[in-house]
């Protein structure tokens, strides 16, 4: 499966009616593609469009049904797609193909196999202890801000956060968080704990401090123990 | 606005049954460190524990006795201030006391 983080896309304009050897060359592309195990590839066929013939093709002239653009588009490593352009500069006899650079953010198969366990590794080694103080009423967009924060955190692959809600307490503000009369109060403090390195923190922090309108964080230095199945950091 | 700089963190353990005077000791350290200007204090409740007696601390059916923690971070003077006066008011418990580096990010006042 394709790792996260930078890649390049790759799109190829054919006309649908192009012919490679014996089928037609969309098909050979794809064909090609897969047989190299390319991650994944994609044609579509477009609505209308038109290239350096100057013919418009669309799919209600009936004419020109047979010769609608295609489109197709696979993701992979920059090293890969060095490796194919070779032969896909050959292939394509009449088109257009363009490369991009992309970053790719998820990369997730609901078939990919389990991962057999690992036997149980020890990471040991400095990091930092990152706790963020706010409150449960603070808000980011509409959701809790806690939520969001952490949900932040997930999707920069931070090793792992707990939010812990608190009894009571007050911060610079003076306002006391205390829960009501009423059973369920909302304006508990929050405290959100998170270790990991001090790079990966210090871009964390500086995606999440934006969102935080009035909070206290605390950075300490401590020493880690991680048991692990699997190290893939 | 954000201001970071050199800070103390203080831990405090004691239990949810302990009392000052006629209110839970929890609240009573808060009010204390309020009293105090210290710049903040949050307590949490623990699930289950066990300090120096070695009883354990846990939920029972009728009163709750789950381990307290209070959280201060405050300027190092400040909490020498407030460690005396803590240990004034606590008669077994554990203070715990760390250097950290902590940043304030406070709302811009709103323009006027």
């Amino acid at each position: 499966m394709l790792p996260k983080g930078a890649a390049r896309k790759v799109t190829i304009f054919v006309n649908e009616d192009t012919q490679h050897h014996f089928g037609t060359l969309s098909d050979a592309i794809l064909t090609f593609l897969l047989h190299k195990g390319v991650a994944g590839a994609t044609a579509t066929r477009a609505v209308a469009g038109f290239g350096t013939h100057r013919a418009l093709h669309a799919a209600n002239m009936e004419a020109r049904a047979e010769h609608l653009p295609i489109r197709i588009e696979f993701v992979e490593s920059a090293s890969r797609v060095d490796e194919l352009m070779p032969t896909l500069y050959d292939m394509v006899s009449d088109g257009l193909i363009e490369v991009q650079d992309t970053l790719v953010v998820k990369s997730v198969s609901k078939d990919a196999p389990p991962e057999p366990t690992p036997p149980r590794a020890e990471l040991r080694g400095p990091a930092r202890l990152m706790r963020i103080y706010l409150g449960e009423s603070d808000h980011w967009h509409g959701e809790p801000l806690y939520e969001a924060i952490v949900k932040r955190l997930r999707l920069l692959d931070v090793a792992g956060a707990t939010v812990y809600r608190g009894l009571l307490g007050y911060g610079v503000k003076g306002h006391t968080h205390k829960s009501g009369i009423l059973p369920f109060s909302h304006d508990l403090p929050i405290m959100i704990s998170i270790v990991d390195s001090q790079e990966r923190l210090d871009r964390a922090l500086a995606e999440i401090e934006p969102m935080m309108q009035d909070a206290l964080i605390v950075l300490s230095d401590v020493d880690v123990v991680r048991l692990v199945h699997h190290e893939n950091r | 606005m954000r201001t970071a700089k050199p800070a103390k963190l203080l831990r405090l353990h004691f239990s949810e049954s302990d009392r000052y005077g006629d209110k839970p000791l929890y609240e009573a350290v808060v009010d204390r460190c309020k009293e105090l200007g210290i710049a903040g204090a949050t307590v949490f409740r623990g699930l289950e524990g066990f300090g120096e007696t070695a009883e354990l601390h846990r939920r029972h059916l009728l009163h709750h006795d789950q381990p307290i923690i209070v959280t201060v971070v405050d300027t190092p003077d400040n909490i020498a201030r407030l460690i005396p006066q803590l240990e004034s008011m606590l008669d077994t418990a554990v203070i715990a006391v760390s250097d950290v580096e902590a940043i304030r990010i406070e709302a811009p006042p709103p323009a006027s």
